[in-house]
């Protein structure tokens, strides 16, 4: 939008992009939610508080770098849950917490997760099966591997802690009181703002979600972008089982169930549209931190689980009744 | 396409109805050979009997009718991924209220159905009037009815009154599995209502919204009523998996959110609605439930469970599309 001519004097001004306007509302809502937690409890908005708030809101922001551009492209990804219980399991269990090992572990870990999205992609482009049907069925795959592999148990040595250096990569904290982590997910936003914005990659992951013909007539390689896409998807998903690993020391089975719907969630609430070829990652961080503070201050009103599952679905709902509903004839 | 005036012959109208139901057929074929595989490996190793069938029988069903609700949605283009907290929902709601009298069974089952169907006409009213995406609506629902669901019953526990679990996963006459009954019902139901214009209406709208609305069928009414259905036959699978594991768990429903889906697709019903049959639907249920009993006779890790559901789904997928490239070059 900024590279387009100004409107000419007398023209009445052009109204602000949708996508803009969700996602400086999202940012908005975040940052009530924030106010509000710091009403009911004073602590909430210190700094040590809000970081630690974030951290949590980094792993949904992690695993929804990677769902953001799928659902850009108008496809979408179920494999994250187990590609990130994978992620974990194959970093504690092949890692046994040596630090040494970790310099090729974590490597070959991410590796898997692109390993899997390279598998998904090529189901999706070339035996055709439909991106919800593959990325399933992948998830299937992938926890019926974990759970075989594993016999049901993170590991068969009480070694399986992350390595020391991973842990140390998210609970660490730099001098002015800022976890490393933060530093982790500012680096990813500041490389999917350049994806999205900046490379011409970008804008056939938008033209590929507008319209997959146009974007094929046009020139573009849709087959080696979706490829791409899903590949990043998949290793943006190991990456949040090595980090939820690191975070908790070690790896649970089913750590990564709850981020695929917190992923879609917050991909959607941030103002990307589920069709695809709208939107930006910086909606979905606005939408990760929605999601986390709305936790947390549903927990500080003492807010049973039920109600806060209730909650979240409503306050889902109410951004889609705002800003996700479709044009009257379609 | 041929000459109106010569009836195409036998061999013609099967080639065509096979072009067009290919992914259905295959499904009921990978059924048909893995139900002989199961029954030949029970029998050849005498572990076939009433009680090992109807236990089969049982472990489909929820699914099955889930499967059912599912497809009423896919049919129309759309998606309820909150099949899984409704049935959630209506297990909780069943073990904490439901007493051991026919009156209290009745009455609980048709309020939990009530409730299923209510919460679907919503879901379909967000859709149709709220125009806003089915993945969406309904990931949000799911949220909503888990939530529900953990308030009616926070810990698991509860029990479902024996008379209802001897109706709906017993033995009539001491042979015949309840659920096979029922499953006879369901597919005479599918039948009877395929010749709706409900039906009529749920394939149009999948087939294509606007020439749909251009030639006067009640787009938004069929979409309420197709994600009611789903609702219902949700809440339907929830008494079943009531009845048949005897125990409430508000966190028992989540599986069947995805394996809905799965079974739908196995069942070749298409993903972008106005093609498919509910009772391929069926097929896929009983596929994804015979892997699992397939996998314990074979000596494979029942671990590995998922891994072969998902590898079988991945592959149904693409040799259906297989199928359908082959067919369509020689038709």
């Amino acid at each position: 939008m900024a590279d387009q001519p100004q409107a000419a004097a007398g023209r009445p001004p052009r109204s602000i992009d949708p996508v803009r306007r969700s996602i400086a509302l999202t940012f908005g809502a975040a940052l009530l939610l924030f106010l509000i937690g710091g009403v009911i409890q004073p602590g909430f908005l210190r700094p040590t508080n809000v970081f630690s708030v974030l951290v949590v809101a980094s792993f949904i922001g992690f695993v929804a770098a990677g769902q953001s551009l799928v659902i850009l492209t108008g496809g979408i990804d179920l494999s994250v849950a187990w590609v990130i219980n994978a992620g974990g399991v194959m970093l504690t269990s092949l890692a046994a917490g040596s630090d040494l090992s970790a310099a090729w572990v974590v490597p070959a870990t991410l590796c898997m997760g692109l390993g899997v999205g390279l598998a998904n992609s090529l189901g999706i482009v070339f035996l055709e099966v439909p991106p919800v049907v593959m990325t399933l069925g992948m998830n299937g795959i992938m926890q019926g591997l974990v759970l075989g592999l594993t016999n049901g148990f993170t590991s068969s040595s009480a070694k399986a802690y992350a390595p020391r250096v991973v842990s140390q990569a998210v609970n660490g904290v730099l001098p002015g009181g800022v976890p490393v982590d933060l530093l982790l997910w500012t680096a990813v936003a500041a490389a999917l703002w350049v994806v999205l914005s900046r490379l011409t990659f970008g804008r056939w992951i938008y033209a590929l979600g507008n319209n997959p013909v146009a974007a094929y007539l046009a020139g573009g390689h849709t087959r080696r972008i979706t490829v791409l896409v899903y590949m990043l998807a998949g290793g943006f998903s190991a990456f949040t089982g090595i980090i939820l690993a690191g975070y908790a020391g070690q790896a649970t089975l089913g750590a990564g169930d709850p981020y695929l719907f917190a992923s879609i969630a917050a991909v959607v609430i941030g103002g990307t549209s589920i069709l695809g070829g709208r939107g930006h990652y910086f909606g979905t961080i606005a939408g990760a931190m929605i999601l986390t503070v709305l936790t947390d201050v549903l927990t500080l009103m003492s807010i049973p689980e039920a109600g806060r599952s209730i909650l979240y679905g409503l306050a889902i709902l109410a951004a889609l009744l705002i800003y996700g509903r479709q044009p009257e004839d379609v | 396409m041929s000459a109106p005036a010569a009836r195409p012959s036998a061999g013609d109208r099967f080639r065509r109805y096979a072009l067009r139901n290919a992914s259905l057929l295959l499904s009921y074929l990978v059924l048909t050979v893995m139900g002989l595989y199961y029954v030949g490996y029970a029998a050849g190793h005498g572990q076939l009997s009433v009680f090992s069938v109807t236990s089969v029988f049982n472990n489909t069903m929820p699914l099955l009718v889930a499967a059912i609700g599912q497809t009423m949605v896919v049919l129309t283009g759309g998606i309820d991924l909150s099949v899984g907290s409704i049935i959630s929902l209506s297990n909780s709601l069943a073990a904490v209220h439901m007493q051991d009298s026919a009156g209290s069974v009745l009455a609980w089952s048709g309020l939990i159905l009530l409730i299923g169907a209510a919460t679907g006409a919503a879901n379909g009213a967000l859709v149709a009037v709220g125009r806003i995406q089915p993945i969406l609506v309904t990931l949000a629902s799911l949220s909503v009815w888990a939530g529900v669901a953990l308030f009616v019953l926070p810990q698991p526990g509860g029990a479902i009154p024996p008379g209802f679990t001897a109706l709906l996963a017993g033995n009539a006459w001491q042979i015949v599995p309840a659920s096979a009954v029922v499953l006879g019902a369901l597919i005479v139901f599918w039948i009877v209502f395929r010749r709706t214009g409900l039906a009529v209406a749920l394939y149009a709208v999948g087939n294509d919204e606007r020439s749909a609305r251009a030639n006067g069928v009640p787009v938004a009414a069929a979409k309420i009523a197709a994600y009611t259905l789903s609702g219902l036959f949700a809440a339907l699978a929830g008494l079943y998996l009531s009845a048949v594991t005897t125990s409430g768990d508000a966190t028992t429903g989540a599986v069947y959110t995805l394996t809905s889906i799965a079974a739908v697709v196995l069942g070749g019903v298409s993903l972008f609605g106005g093609r498919g049959s509910a009772t391929g639907s069926m097929a896929g249920a009983f596929v994804l439930t015979l892997i699992v009993n397939i996998l314990f006779f074979a000596n494979i890790n029942p671990l590995l469970q998922e891994f072969f559901q998902g590898l079988v789904l991945i592959l149904a997928m693409a040799a259906s599309v297989l199928v359908n490239v082959v067919l369509g070059r020689t038709g």
